[in-house]
This record gives structure tokens, sequence and C-alpha cells, in this order.
């Protein structure tokens, strides 16, 4: 499985908030092209579209928004880029990419977006210990 | 030998270790705080030798009660005076000096036997060690319970005992909890003696409760005088002598009472063990959490028993109220119901009529748009057998809201008499039935009513010969009894005086009438209460010091739910309804249910009432959640949980606070302290936990006249099958063996 993001590297610092931010683009164009790799050898066609997958990507970039020091966003990308080359080297399983990306956010999307109640039912709707 | 071999030569060298270091025994000595040794106070104490004892405690707290105080006499345990009423066991003057004998076959509750003489201890000025449990105290008599004398007896009975045990403790389930292995650890022998084979016994079948390795058996007799004088069946006994002596059944024949689980609890070795509970898990990997069992209306002090998730067993606590030590075999048993047939997912039937699992979200959503498009007449609510007062308050006031004053506890029949709490609870209390002497059962059959009850009754019988009277359908009784009829034209009888009973009545000083609640579920019901209440006025049951006019109610939720007011405002209104919101009520009629109405069943078992669901919302079993139970002497009492819910199911009060906020009637408590305070203003007695509060008035002044006569239909039997009787039990298998072995 000797794909080209497997030789990626993340160079050294930026020099400026905009040089970080080509980087995370590149970052996201490097991950959304590994995607259909990815679909294959972890069999989820069956639960996830690629663009879902892209979306989720997408999601986990913009969690850090608010991130603006070059530095801290460079760490991060090493991160990120370190993350898809496990899973493009198929170092995780199925139940890794799964629990971590596919599952879980569903449902807290859901909740978030769905939800108007009071506290009291939204911790019903989660679990029923509270 | 090898083994006795290598325990003399440690010992040999612990004894060279010690010579080798003079110093060893005395380390523990050295202390950095010599003052705190030479104060004042242990000088003080040096100085006055007579307090040189130190004060011992009764065991377990025991009291003594003295009904005359001329009979207290004194004896000296170890030198502790200690003041007992005359006709006590030595034994029990020791527990009360705070020194707790060693002991197999003595047990509080059964009569004395003395044939394990386990607990033999000196008595000055006898020749011979004397068996505390049967040697009645004298006054002034000198015991001494840790002399060498009464050490050397006891361990020579423990090697005795021990001749014939079997050395299998790693496969007994009765390990790490057994009398004899304790004993035989802190009072026997280090070694054997014994070199010749031990006997073997063939094991009894008792039936699908009781496993038997009868070779693990010290003849202690417990059970058989449990069976006896506790459970009032003659099927166990002693056979044989000598070294011949067995425990069994006769015949070959099964132990049929609704008590027999309790002999494994008083079997001081693995000989009577749990079939059920065989080989299943060790009793010191288990979780035991204090609760209340929902089987009945007795409310029986249990303790679960769990590991992880799973429940593994119920053991009964003590409580001298309402259960004293025993449960019956249906509330020891019916757990492994509690594993099958759950609901763990809401789900909804869909228009091919199968159900599909949604989320709650979904589900509380349909649910909440149905309620909202029927007439406010038109919804209507049952509670279940099993429901809790908190769950009920909330479905009460949910509904309510709602616009519906149509909610009812299911087995209460049309119109119970919920308005003054003395017409549906036993007054008399259930430990105050030991004062009774004559009983009139009227259409209730306690035995497997409630077999706690029917054993307080049975206690009283034995003890001081009471007279019972019975009026309903032929039944079982494990005591002797009048059946006077089977119909109210019996209780009009005795109401005019012309039955021979009637004298036994009313010249007794505390007559006991027991209702069953059967009753409710008649159209007279209210013709046979003041027929009732008029033989109770003439006999003069009701009185200041004494009230001997009781209901005995079915269900566990029963006493609350009246408490509350669960009471539907029209008869007919299921045979209308539009909504139905089933509450685990199980045992109600759906077929009354018109086939356009929308049914929710809330519970934790896909019992009966599944089949006619359109949704279903999964909620928690009482071993799972805490929720108030008032028994049927009205005394408030709650379970704990002692394993997680199972699978995404919620607590029933909180899925009807839930579903209230989804139809936009939000109920105003968010938690199980507001909703007891809302309970506190509704029924301040339900607050009271385990503490009985009795009715404030009694009835029968205050209720209306009724004119017309009873029914000449005679009174049906209410419970057909002991061990099934609810969704639990109906689930357990255990339960369907009992009922396919011993009911007759």
């Amino acid at each position: 499985m000797a794909s080209s993001v497997k030789y990626l590297r993340v160079p050294p610092n930026s020099a400026s908030l905009a040089e970080a931010r080509r980087r995370v683009f590149e970052f996201f164009k490097t991950a959304c092209r590994s995607i259909p790799t990815i679909m294959e050898i972890y069999h989820l066609d069956d639960v996830v579209t690629p663009s879902q997958l892209r979306s989720i990507v997408a999601s986990e970039i913009r969690k850090n928004a608010q991130v603006t020091s070059p530095k801290v966003i460079d760490m991060m990308l090493f991160k990120g880029t370190e993350e898809l080359n496990l899973i493009v080297e198929h170092s995780k399983q199925r139940h890794h990419i799964l629990g971590q990306y596919v599952l879980g956010r569903e449902d807290s999307q859901d909740i978030g977006t769905k939800e108007q109640g009071s506290e009291f039912l939204k911790n019903f709707f989660r679990s029923n210990y509270f | 030998m090898g083994l006795g071999q290598l325990a003399s030569r440690a010992l040999l060298r612990s004894a060279r270790l010690a010579a080798s270091n003079p110093h060893h025994q005395f380390r523990r000595a050295i202390v950095t705080t010599p003052e705190l040794h030479n104060s004042a106070e242990s000088a003080a104490a040096e100085a006055h030798p007579e307090p040189d004892l130190p004060k011992r405690n009764p065991v377990a707290g025991a009291r003594v009660h003295f009904p005359n105080p001329d009979d207290a006499i004194e004896v000296f345990v170890d030198g502790y005076p200690v003041k007992v009423p005359k006709g006590m066991t030595v034994l029990q003057a020791c527990l009360m000096a705070g020194v707790d004998i060693p002991r197999f076959c003595y047990h509080d509750r059964l009569s004395i036997a003395g044939n394990c003489r386990m607990c033999l201890v000196e008595v000055e000025k006898s020749p011979k060690p004397v068996a505390s449990c049967a040697m009645p105290a004298l006054p002034g008599m000198k015991i001494k319970t840790a002399t060498p004398l009464a050490k050397k007896a006891r361990e020579g009975v423990m090697e005795f005992l021990l001749m014939n045990h079997p050395l299998d403790c790693p496969i007994c389930d009765q390990g790490g909890e057994c009398d004899l292995q304790d004993q035989s650890m802190a009072f026997g022998s280090d070694r054997g003696r014994f070199t010749e084979t031990k006997r073997s016994v063939v094991d009894k079948n008792l039936g699908p409760l009781v496993k038997t390795v009868m070779t693990r058996c010290i003849q202690c007799t417990r059970c058989v005088r449990f069976a006896s004088e506790i459970a009032g069946v003659q099927d166990l006994g002693v056979l044989g002598r000598g070294s011949g002596e067995e425990i069994g059944t006769y015949v070959e024949r099964l132990m049929t009472s609704e008590l027999s689980g309790n002999v494994i609890d008083i079997c001081p070795v693995g000989a009577l063990t749990s079939k059920p509970f065989a080989f299943k898990a060790r009793n010191w990997e288990l979780k035991g959490t204090e609760s209340i069992d929902v089987t009945d209306a007795v409310g029986s002090n249990i303790r679960i028993d769990s590991r992880g998730p799973e429940v593994m067993r119920i053991v009964p606590r003590l409580n001298e109220d309402i259960n004293e030590e025993w449960i019956s075999d249906k509330t020891r048993f019916f757990y492994d119901g509690l594993k099958r047939q759950r609901l763990n997912d809401p789900m909804i039937r869909g228009a091919d009529g199968r159900f599909k699992a949604v989320s709650w979200h979904d589900a509380l959503a349909v649910v909440a748009e149905v309620i909202h498009k029927v007439k406010p007449e038109e919804i209507v609510g049952v509670a279940g057998k099993l429901s809790d007062a908190e769950s009920m308050i909330a479905l009460k006031d949910f509904l309510n809201r709602m616009g519906s004053e149509n909610i009812w506890y299911e087995g209460n029949g049309p119109n119970p008499n919920a308005d003054l709490r003395s017409g549906y609870i036993m007054n008399t209390s259930i430990s105050g039935l030991e004062k009774a002497d004559v009983f009139l059962l009227v259409g209730t059959q306690p035995r497997v009513e409630a077999a706690m009850v029917n054993a307080r009754i049975r206690k009283t019988v034995i003890a001081t010969n009471a007279k019972v009277g019975y009026v309903g359908p032929s039944a079982d009784f494990n005591y002797d009894h009048e059946h006077l009829g089977t119909g109210p034209e019996t209780l009009t009888e005795l109401a005019e005086g012309r039955h021979p009973f009637y004298s036994a009545l009313s010249n007794a000083k505390n007559p006991a009438i027991i209702v069953g609640a059967g009753i409710f579920g008649r159209k007279d019901k209210d013709a046979i209460f003041s027929v009732v209440d008029n033989i109770a006025k003439k006999i003069n049951a009701v009185r200041p010091d004494w009230n001997g006019l009781n209901m005995l109610l079915l269900n566990a939720g029963q006493a609350a739910a009246l408490d509350l007011g669960l009471v539907a405002e029209s008869e007919k209104s299921i045979e209308s309804a539009k909504f139905v919101y089933v509450m685990g009520a199980d045992d109600e009629n759906l077929d009354r249910v018109p086939d356009d109405a929308f049914v929710v069943y809330q519970g934790h078992h896909g019992d009966r009432s599944v089949y006619r669901a359109n949704v279903i919302l999964p909620a928690s079993a009482f071993t799972e959640k805490e929720g108030t139970y008032a028994n049927t002497e009205g005394c408030a009492q709650t379970t704990v949980p002692a394993v997680p819910t199972v699978g995404d199911s919620r607590d029933d009060w909180k899925i009807i606070r839930a579903l209230s906020e989804v139809a936009r009637v939000s109920l105003p408590y968010d938690n199980l302290s507001a909703i007891r305070s809302r309970i506190g203003t509704v029924a301040p007695n339900l607050l009271r936990v385990d503490e009985r509060e009795p009715a404030a008035f009694s009835t029968s002044a205050l209720r209306p006249e009724v004119k017309e006569k009873p029914d000449a239909a005679p009174f049906t039997t209410v419970v057909d099958n002991f061990y099934m009787t609810d969704s639990i039990t109906r689930a357990s298998k255990i339960m369907a063996q009992c009922s396919a072995l011993l009911k007759k």
C-alpha cells in the first residue's frame, strides 16, 4: 500500500498565517484524494459515502478554526498528516474509523440541531443516568 | 500423612526461629508514646479492680423483654452478671452477655433440638459440659464459655462432625458462607485423626428449587423443624439412626411448600443449596443491595445479590414487622425472569404490523403527536401491578394535564374505596396479626396471595390456638381452619348472628377480619363491604386499641395507587378510548380497546399487553431503579438500584416526564426529590419510608349506607397460579418449572 501520502512530510515552520492556511488546504486536498483508498481498504461503502467522509474531514479541520498561531497550526497539521498516514497505511482497523469518525458524530450533530428541550430532556435522550 | 509432616516441620521451624530471636515477640511492645501507657487513667484503673472487665454489648443488639419483672434471674457469663427472664436458655443468656456461642442445630425461630452439641459450655458445679441451647438458665448459674474444657469439648464435637463431612468446600455452593467452614476454622482442631472411609448418602430430589447433597448433611434437623413448624408441610423427616441417620422425604415426593426456599438459608452446611444458583457464582464476588420485593403486596425485605449487570440471587433480609427472616419461593427464585423477554429499545409498530426499533426522540415525538390528536376524554391510562409511586404520580399528573381523568391501577376494579386509607390497608399490621385470637378470612387465600402474611397467621394459630374461619372457594391451608361457606350469604348469616362461627367471633378478644382484594373486582363489592362492616361492628373488631378490619391487597403498587388516587372517572372509558397509555399493565384486558385506538406500552417485559401496543417504551425493572412501594399494611419502602438498566431503557417516571415535555405540557419535576415532594402533597405517608403509617380514621362509620343485597355468586379464586402472577414471574423459567411441577 505504497501510497503517495506515505512520504508526505510537513516542512519546517510556516512563515506566516497565509502560508499555514495554504498548507491546511493542501492537507485537505491530500485527505480528499485518499478517501477512495480509505473507502476500499476499510469497506466503508455500506456505512458512509465519500462526500460524507469529505465533510467529516472538513468538520475536523473546522473544529480548530479559531486557531491563529502558525506554529500551532503547523503542529496540528503534523498530527493530522500522521493520522492520515496511519489510516491510509491500514494501521487502523475498521472499528477505529467507524467509532472515531463515522458513528459518534452523527448523534452529536443530531442532538445539537434537533433538540430545543430542557436540560432534563437532553439528558434523557443521552442516557438513563443523570 | 504428608500434610501432617509438613505442618509439624513448619511448626518446628517457627519454634526454632522464635528461639534464635528472643526479642522477636516483644517487638510490638516498643512504642513511641510511652506517656500514653503510663497515664493517670490507667493507673486509676489499676487501683480499682472492680471494673476490670471491659464492657460487653449483647450480640447483634439483642434486647430482652421481661414480661414479669419478678421473673428476672441473674446469671454470670464469664464473670459478667446479666439479668434474664426465667425460662431463657443458657445460650440466650450468653447472647445477652455479649458472647456468641457456636451452634448448628439451634435457631431462634425453631424449636430446640439440642443434637449438634456444638454449643457446649462449662457451668460451675456441673460434672460435664452442658448443651447451652437446651439448658434453661438458673439463678446464680456461673457459665464459662472460654475455658479449656469448653474449648476442648467444641474441638471434639467439630472432629466428630467433620468425620463424615466431605472435603468438597472448593466445589460447594455454601463455601464462603458456611457455618461449618467458619466454625471449624474458629473452634476445630488443626488436624483430624480419622483414617477410615467417610459415609455417603444418596441425594434426595426436593423439587426444582432446592438442590441436595446429602453427604454434606450434619443432621442438625433445622430443615425438618422448619418444614413442620413454619412451612407447615410434613414432607421432611429423619430416617434411620446412628451412622445411618438421613434427612429426607419419607417417600419419593417433592417439597410442596411456598416457603421451601428458606431451608437453603437455615441449612448451616451445603447440604441444601439453591438449585438455580448452583455453580453460578461465589458469594464473595457478589454485590448485595438491600431492596424490596414486588411480586406481592407484602413488600418482603430482600437483598439482591448481583455480579456486574446480572442479578445472581435474592435472599431475605430481617424485618420483624413484615417478613421476619423468611421469603416466599416466588420472591427468592423469580429473578431469572429479569433476564428474559426484556424490552430494550423504543419500538414503533410499522404498517406491516412488525415492530421497528427507533430512537427515543422519534418514539416520544410520535406519542406526543398522537396524544394531541385525540379528545381529552378519549385518553386513558392504566398503571400496572409493579408500578412504583413515582411513576404513578407522574402518569396521573401528565394525563390530567392532557385533560383526562381516566387513570387507574389494574386490578382495583371500578370505583375502589380510595377515599379513606383504612378501607384498603391491613389496619392490624402484619406483625399485629399475632395478637389476634380469631381470624375471619373473606374471599382470600392468603397462602397464594401473600405467603408471608399466611406464615404470620399460621404462627399465631400454632402459638395461641387461634381459630380461623374461611369464606370462599375451597382452598389449601396449612393450618387448622373452618370452611364456613363459599359466598356472600355466609357473610350475611354471620352479620345476623345466625352462623355457628359467630359465637367464636363475638367471644374473641382481638378478632381479625381479612378481606381479599379479589372482592374489588366484584360488582356487588359495596354491599359486601357493608356486610363486613356490620360484622366488624357487631363483634367489636374496630376499637381504639385494636383495629381488626383488614384488606389484604394483591400487588406491590396497589396501596400506593389508592393512596395517590388512581381512580378512573368512568367505568366504560376503555371501550371508547382512542389513546391508551399502558404502564406495565399486563393483566388488563386490552381486547376491550377499540381497534383504531393507539396503545402505548411502557414497561420492562414483552408480556401480554405488548401484542396490542403501537409504541413500546422500554422501562427499567424494580432491580434497576429507585421506587417507592407501599405494602398491604401501608408501610412505604423503597427499592434501590442493584444492576444497570437493560439496553436503552429508562426509569418509568423519567419517560413520562420526558414525554410530557415533548407533548408541551412539561411536568414540574426533574429529579427524584422533586417528584417525591410532589407525592408528599398527595400522600405524605408514602414519604415516611420504612415506617408504618396507620390509617387516621376507620371507614365503617363513615361509609354511605348501601341498600342493595350482595349477589349470591360465590367468591372466586383470585390467584390461580402462585408462581406466575406478573410480567417478571411469567418470564421466569424457574417459575414455569415450579408451576408445572408443584401446582396441584
